[in-house]
């Protein structure tokens, strides 16, 4: 039987000097890797190059907020430690507690999920929307970058040989809006890879003009779409249905999706028609969600 | 009578063990010196051989192949017909066709051997589909024509009734393959010992395994011993499927003269196992001036696949089921199973009932409501009731309760107010479906071909032991069958031991398959304690036996398919509403009642555990659970894109019941594992069309497809195409 070498650093200094001498694979929740490295039943996976597995690294564990206010969430945080926190974000909250299963909530890393690239991830749609960044550390210092920007393009992240990601940083939260509107489209109720995942929010200006507006949309596209372009054409104005019905065409040009793309751009069409609909009427509550009513059987409400 | 309580639940005599997870499956047994094998399948869905190129085999690594059957022995595996090889020989039929195993004593050095193994094949063009396996596409491989198996049905005269007829409308509905999802995927392990072999499986039907693979080897079926390990589900899927791991194992112990073992992992398992049949059905049914139904003709299509194997019997129960829970005037039915380069089709709770009953019931709610009228008002016109004609030209023998039990699931369900309030298009629905399912083995099968026999054992300590091959799968015969024993005989059920079966120590009872080992097997244990009783007290160490006799005056002829196919019928009505989501076309369904009729219950808490379940699996079947073969090549091939339903995606069930006992079955009890199945796909269907205005007539219907309905569907009302 092959051996397979593994390193485990106790500290974050420790894991950084391997990784600037070891071409490693950083392995922390391991529900991507372990899943993609397997072979049949009862054999141990096979990987390619020696594993680091960063998993307990204490300084990976943190949710704080910095000294400008942010979100700051540790890289090693599972899908379970966000969807429960309530300094995390409304929208990456929603987005943590329909990831998978629990087991795989308590074991999936935030980190995890922006590096493998997927187009399916479910954490990067609210990390577009809020202007996240993510923090890359390594022995030569610490960068940062958005989430936006270091997610290239599929299955590719612009990540250093030598560098991990230690941190997100988000930037803005609910608080910062006036109405907030997250869906997931799953394959089913629970334990659900997305079909289409749009997540949205708007300010108003006094004079009922739009102060800002954000949509970002998750497998309609190579990578997560989202499009300040888009947004600037309701900013600035007063909510018309022929303005909504522009941002909704300029968007549908925005997303490029292969499978199933009449289904994802007219979910997502009218999830944005509904939204900004909706949000134009200044209804009490924050959530505006696709119908009245609109539940999820049964599905995990995060707890605050 | 004491009947009435053994209805009451009991704690299942596998519950502790099967939470504990003490419990034994077949990848749990340890066996000393025995190897690994791992099955080399073709790669392609229809060609020729052209060679196979090995790595260098270390020594006690070997590739078996048919080459390996001694003379004397066949290369088939016996399912009812013959034609499913164990190994392919020259031609390939299907992606994952058993080509060879692989054997040796280090697991993973057999798997680094297996992915050395390059096959060369002259590729031929494959037919993957019905419409292309009845076209021929790409030549005809079984027969001229593609069709493994034909019959057909008539009762009346429809092409005279076609002749009278106002209008004659046609409609094709259509279902797609399902996966089985069974908690513990296949596996098994083979041991030579003396003279013969021992199977260890995980399987439904131990006999049939040894009938099956014994001619490989050239062996009589007693000297290949079957012992069934604890079961974790099976659902059809481990009715045949057992003898396609189990040949090859057998083959490979008798080349190696050691033991070996296999077991499937997810992937393996989806990719490379049987399915429920995809069906097409189109109809043309004849209606008078008023609309009413005068005359009903179906052709039934089943995608078999590459091998017939079992399937002409799924076809005949197929066709048998598509007039559903009615009594038309004139029936006409044409079965086809069509050959394609698909992994063969098999066994599926319901067993090509499901397809048609499908198929009748949106039939029936399109014909409705093209007239406007809502589908509940339209069926009620032509339920069946005892004495009727059945599809068969026989008659419905009980009594049928379909009335009081559609009266249960209305006032739980409020239908009427529902179905009244929602319009079509509102985005909220609510369907309704009848559906019944014929027990035990079709027509003369039980008398015919099974002769079921059971044999109860009384110990000096007055333990009793029930002797059968009966399987345990999840399903709870465990304890049913014990309970039936210890009540009869007025004993405590830790009295009665019910093993798991081994071949060579109980008679054959039969398969546990066709909703039959409660009914028919059932019976048998209360005949052999009834029996048993006068003597329990008086005897010490002493055996009855008891075998299966088929009620007098109610023929079946096999060869043209008429007269009483079925005793008993379990019937089922099931309700389901349901919301749309306007934006995005995501169901949400709101309330789900059921009633059934499966005679009286032997175990309530049971019995509304496979009513909980089989409503859930045929929803799942009706919605997310898309299994598309592209090629020849399974796509599905994972839990997470093989969509079967969680606990989350459906609400708590009203679950109700109505009190029928059957004359021949254990205190009234009449089968039901299946029955339960077969209805609540055509309910959703019914409830979905509503919500969104929009005919549907094909299943799975995932998200994208209800949207995709919302967009360019037919209106609810349109008028079914015309024909002549």
């Amino acid at each position: 039987m092959e051996e397979l070498k593994c390193y485990m650093p106790k500290t974050l200094k420790e894991a950084l000097e391997i990784k600037a001498k070891v071409d490693v694979i950083p392995l922390a929740g391991g529900s991507d890797l372990m899943v993609s490295h397997k072979r049949t039943m009862g054999l141990t996976p096979v990987f390619e190059k020696p594993v680091m597995i960063i998993r307990n690294l204490p300084e990976l564990k943190r949710i704080y907020r910095n000294d400008k206010g942010e979100c700051c969430i540790g890289a090693g945080c599972t899908s379970e430690e966000i969807a429960e926190n309530t300094l995390c974000p409304w929208h990456l909250r929603q987005a943590a507690s329909r990831m998978g299963a629990i087991g795989l909530r308590n074991s999936a890393t935030i980190a995890g999920n922006i590096a493998n690239a997927s187009p399916k991830g479910d954490t990067p749609g609210p990390l577009y929307l809020l202007d996240a960044r993510v923090k890359l550390s390594s022995v030569r210092g610490d960068r940062e970058e958005l989430v936006s920007d270091f997610i290239v393009k599929f299955r590719q992240i612009d990540l250093q040989p030598d560098e991990l990601i230690t941190e997100i940083i988000v930037p803005y939260s609910e608080d910062d809006f006036d109405y907030i509107f997250w869906h997931k489209v799953g394959t089913r109720k629970a334990n659900a890879i997305s079909k289409i995942t749009v997540s949205q929010a708007i300010k108003f200006n006094k004079d009922d003009t739009v102060a800002d507006y954000r949509v970002s949309a998750t497998a309609t596209g190579a990578k997560t779409n989202r499009s300040r372009d888009v947004e600037n054409i309701i900013i600035g104005k007063k909510i018309t249905p022929e303005l909504t019905e522009q941002v909704i065409e300029a968007f549908d040009k925005v997303i490029s999706p292969r499978a199933m793309p009449e289904f994802r751009r007219e979910a997502t069409r009218r999830m944005i028609r509904r939204f900004l609909s909706e949000s134009a009427k200044r209804p009490k509550g924050k959530v505006i969600d696709t119908y009245e009513g609109y539940s999820v059987t049964g599905a995990p409400t995060p707890r605050s | 009578m004491v009947a009435c309580d053994i209805s009451k639940a009991v704690r299942r005599v596998d519950a502790v063990s099967k939470s504990e997870g003490t419990i034994k499956y077949v990848s749990d047994y340890s066996f000393d010196d025995c190897l690994w094998g791992r099955l080399v399948r073709s790669g392609i869905p229809r060609g020729k051989i052209k060679a196979i190129h090995l790595p260098d085999l270390p020594e006690g690594y070997r590739f078996v192949t048919y080459k390996d059957i001694p003379e004397g022995g066949h290369n088939y595996l016996h399912m009812i017909a013959t034609d499913w090889k164990c190994f392919a020989e020259d031609e390939v039929r299907y992606v994952g066709e058993t080509i060879g195993i692989l054997v040796g004593p280090d697991r993973t050095k057999v798997e680094d051997l297996k992915q050395k193994i390059v096959i060369d094949y002259e590729e031929m063009t494959p037919a993957v589909t019905i419409d292309e396996g009845l076209e021929c596409k790409g030549g005809a491989f079984v027969n001229s024509d593609n069709i493994h198996c034909r019959l057909s049905l008539n009762v009346g005269d429809v092409d005279a009734a076609f002749k009278k007829a106002a209008k004659i409308v046609t409609e094709t509905v259509e279902t797609g393959f399902q996966e089985h999802v069974y908690l513990e995927t296949n596996g098994a392990c083979c041991i030579p010992e003396g003279d013969h072999y021992v199977v260890y499986a995980s399987a439904q039907c131990p006999f049939y395994i040894a009938k099956s693979i014994s001619p490989l080897l050239n062996l009589t079926p007693d000297k290949v011993i079957v012992r069934q390990t604890t079961t974790g589900g099976a659902f059809g899927g481990k009715e045949h499927f057992p003898d396609v791991v189990c040949g090859p194992l057998l083959v490979a112990a008798y080349v190696m003269k050691k033991g070996v073992k296999m077991f499937f992992d997810r992937e393996e398992d989806i990719e490379n196992s049987v399915k429920r049949h995809p069906s097409k059905v189109v109809f043309k049914t004849g209606l008078d001036k008023d609309g009413n139904i005068i005359a009903m003709d179906s052709t039934v299509c089943y995608n078999v696949g590459g091998y017939l194997a079992s399937s002409f019997v799924v076809l005949q129960r197929g066709c048998f089921h598509v007039t559903g829970c009615y009594s038309f005037p004139n029936i006409r039915s044409v079965g086809l199973g069509v050959a394609t380069n698909t992994f063969p089709s098999c066994a599926f709770r319901g067993f090509g009932a499901p397809q048609t009953l499908f198929a009748v019931e949106t039939h029936l709610c399109h014909l409705a409501e093209m007239q406007g009228l809502d589908p509940l008002e339209y069926k009620r016109r032509y339920f069946i009731k005892q004495g009727d004609t059945t599809s068969t030209n026989g008659k419905v023998v009980e009594r049928v309760m379909i009335p009081e039990m559609l009266e249960q699931v209305m006032k739980a369900s409020d239908y009427e107010r529902k179905a009244r309030e929602y319009k079509w298009g509102s985005g909220r629905g609510i369907g309704i479906s009848f559906y019944n399912h014929g027990g035990a083995f079709t027509g003369n099968g039980e008398q015919a071909i099974i002769k079921a026999r059971c044999q109860l054992h009384k110990s000096a300590n007055g333990d009793v032991e029930i002797l059968c091959s009966q399987t345990e799968m999840g399903q709870g015969f465990h304890t049913i069958l014990p309970k039936i024993a210890a009540h009869v005989l007025e004993i405590p059920m830790e009295k009665v031991i019910f093993k798991d079966p081994d071949t060579s120590r109980v008679p054959d009872s039969g398969p546990t398959a066709a909703s039959r080992s409660t009914m028919i097997v059932g019976e048998l244990v209360e005949k052999a304690a009834n029996l048993m009783k006068p003597r329990y007290d008086k005897e010490e160490d002493f055996t009855v036996e008891t075998h299966y006799e088929h009620p007098e005056g109610f023929p079946w002829d096999q060869s043209t398919f008429q007269g009483y196919a079925y005793l008993g019928y379990g019937w089922g009505v099931c309700a389901v509403e349901v919301e749309v989501d306007p934006c995005t076309a995501e169901i949400t369904t709101k309330g789900i009642w059921s009633s059934h009729d499966c005679g009286h219950l032997i175990d309530e808490r049971i019995v509304h555990g496979q009513v909980n379940g089989g409503v859930i699996q045929g929803l799942g079947w009706g919605s997310t659970e898309v299994m598309q073969n592209i090629g020849g090549h399974f796509k599905q091939t994972s839990m997470s894109d093989y969509i079967i339903p969680t606990s989350m995606d459906f609400p708590k069930q009203g679950v109700y019941f109505v009190e029928n006992p059957y004359q021949w079955g254990p205190f009234g009890a009449k089968g039901m594992g299946e029955l339960v199945f077969n209805g609540s796909a055509a309910a959703y269907i019914d409830a979905v069309s509503k919500a969104i205005g929009k005919r549907i007539s094909s299943i799975p219907l995932p998200t994208e497809e209800v949207m995709t309905y919302m967009l360019h569907g037919t209106d609810l009302k349109s008028e079914l195409q015309e024909v002549r």
